[in-house]
């Protein structure tokens, strides 16, 4: 008598119907403060993109990665390397477009690039392929290269010549305004002088 | 003669149900399945991983569990979730323990004995419902205010200001996204917001990969394609994936695709506004701020596993500054927050701490049953002692006379 009793007040406790439904609607309700989360950039640099450029997941290559133009033709994208210092690497883009190597840094136009002074790069062509891209006519190379501590820092934009020429501005003018944000680092402590 | 006149007296039904209820058989029935849940759950979790066994297991919406081998093939019998067992344990032992024992002096400390292990299954119950936990990862020098859960993946949109600055995201809940199947369609929208967004092909644990290197991969967005991969047995190792259609006025503004190995947000333009959008684990903003001066540990010898590990923080809240030294098993409190070293590891010369931190509401309710439980066993046990020694040291009648 008591084993029934039990089964039937039981089992349904332990019966669950699912219910799944495939499509869905609901009201996002929640919202969150701000934190440090929210003031987090690669490598400490915070960037200022212009609103013709729409940025796209990252790879390890590419930390800061936008796409613009027509049919986002126009690839812009940063990323640090300790392979090769600025001249090595500036020759290799140039050799990308079948242009002669430079002799020395001193061939390329300077811009200044988070407080230290950058090698820009430019070069229009046709690209003849690498790094996994097809070779391409009319296209285009603008980008700059930037030596720390044996650290390089590099920023290009790619696309056809005539896009790239639109956006040309705007990638100096976002370059200009790269700037060190790091909120979450502690101040360094005080060194008394010793006594 | 009233006694067998009860015993003949035919019982109510309601009587009779609650003599099930309350009777030694569900105590006994419960015992036995939560054995076997717990065997076939520790054997599982072998294969499934701990976090996946626990789900399956012990969660609330685990109502009947069916244990199966690496290969899926069923080990053992349909049981019903421990949850639940633990929930008709804790109505038997209320009626039986507690309504129907006997009352008296004699039996105070059992009757204590029985809330007090009511207390701490229901301190379970309270644990399941409202604790919260999450990481918090600070390097050597710099500070955080903020935890992340270990597996709550959730979405977060926000509009850019002037400055750059994120504004305050939406969130959209690891509740919603958690139930999601790679078929499903989830339209989402926001007062915040002045548009729709359509997330589908959910994928718990994924890995991004440029088309161009992933020929015949799933859907490709911006030359990213998401591709379903063997879910870890490590949660947290698991990284969600997902594609994001932006909706306004009916019309599709933007495709998106979203990894939550990626910490940095993609972006798309609505009316002339930015905005940002990242699938996350869970961000869980703290009362408090905990600056890491200094992090040490060490790990057994040939493996990158830490032995010890120690962190000098300051917790900095409401502008009060207090200084701990954080060591393994000796937690930092504060208001309802625990706090406890959990990891250790120094990445290319970067040592840094990840700080455990719980809220549980019933934090340290077992801890106060047991006590309660131990000193009130301790009082009975005492108690019929007295009563027995009292007994043989009086004379019996037979002997008196």
């Amino acid at each position: 008598m008591r084993i029934p009793a039990f089964l039937a007040l039981t089992i349904p406790l332990f019966l669950g119907v699912s219910c799944h439904e495939s499509e869905r609607s609901i009201s996002a309700t929640e919202t969150r403060e701000l934190t440090l989360f929210d003031q987090k950039y690669p490598g400490n640099i915070k960037d200022h993109p212009p609103m013709e450029w729409r940025r796209i997941p990252g790879t390890q290559m590419r930390v800061f990665n936008y796409v613009a133009g027509p049919d986002d033709s126009v690839q812009i994208f940063m990323g640090d390397s300790s392979k090769g210092g600025v001249l090595p690497n500036a020759n290799r883009w140039l050799g990308q477009f079948g242009k002669e190597e430079a002799a020395g840094v001193e061939d390329f136009e300077r811009i200044e690039v988070l407080e230290r002074e950058t090698f820009l790069v430019e070069v229009q062509g046709d690209f003849g392929g690498g790094m996994g891209q097809e070779a391409k006519k009319d296209q285009a190379l603008l980008g700059f290269l930037r030596e720390t501590g044996g650290q390089l820092l590099t920023l290009k934009m790619t696309g056809p010549a005539e896009a790239v020429a639109v956006e040309r501005q705007r990638f100096l003018d976002y370059a200009k305004s790269l700037e060190i944000v790091a909120p979450q680092l502690l101040p360094e402590p005080d060194t008394k002088p010793e006594s | 003669m009233s006694a067998s006149k009860s015993a003949k007296r035919p019982k109510s039904l309601g009587r009779k149900i609650f003599d099930v209820l309350a009777g030694y058989h569900i105590a006994v029935i419960c015992f036995v399945l939560l054995f076997l849940l717990t065997f076939y759950g520790t054997i599982e979790q072998s294969w499934i991983g701990l976090y996946q066994a626990i789900e399956k297991y012990f969660d609330i919406d685990s109502f009947l569990v069916i244990p199966r081998n690496s290969s899926d093939k069923v080990i053992g019998p349909p049981l019903p979730g421990a949850y639940w067992v633990i929930v008709v344990l804790s109505i038997n032992m209320f009626l039986g323990g507690i309504i129907r024992i006997r009352k008296g002096w004699k039996k105070a400390g059992v009757l204590v004995t029985h809330f007090a292990i009511l207390f701490m299954l229901i301190s379970g119950a309270v644990e399941s419902l409202g604790k919260k936990e999450g990481m918090m990862l600070v390097f050597q020098g710099e500070k955080s205010d903020y935890a992340q859960s270990y597996h709550d993946e959730t979405i977060e949109v926000f509009a850019y200001d002037e400055n750059g600055d994120r504004t305050a995201p939406v969130v959209v809940s690891s509740e919603e996204l958690g139930s999601l199947k790679e078929s499903d369609t989830l339209t989402v929208s926001a007062e915040e917001l002045p548009f729709e967004m359509k997330v589908t092909g959910y994928l718990g644990a994924s890995e991004m990969r440029m088309s161009a290197n992933a020929p015949g991969a799933g859907k490709v967005v911006d030359g990213f394609a998401l591709n379903a991969v063997e879910r870890d047995k490590t949660e947290e190792m698991n990284m969600a994936g997902c594609y994001v259609s932006i909706i306004k006025d009916g019309a599709e503004v933007q495709e998106l695709l979203l990894w939550s190995a990626n910490q940095q947000p993609v972006s798309f333009n609505v009316s002339g506004t930015r905005y940002g959008i990242l699938l996350t684990k869970k961000v869980w903003p703290m009362p408090f701020e905990v600056e890491l001066h200094k992090t040490v540990g060490e790990y057994y010898p040939g493996t990158r596993k830490p032995s010890w590990f120690q962190s000098d923080i300051t917790k900095v809240a409401d502008g009060d500054r207090t200084d701990y030294e954080i060591v393994m098993n000796d937690p930092m409190r504060h208001g309802g927050f625990t706090l406890f070293q959990a990891r250790w590891d120094e990445p290319e010369g970067r040592p840094y701490s990840g700080f455990a931190i719980v809220k549980n509401p019933s934090d340290r309710w077992p801890e106060y049953a047991i006590y309660v439980a131990a000193i009130s066993m301790g009082l009975h046990f005492i108690f019929m002692l007295g009563l027995y020694v009292l007994r043989s040291s009086r004379p019996s009648k037979k002997t008196a006379s």
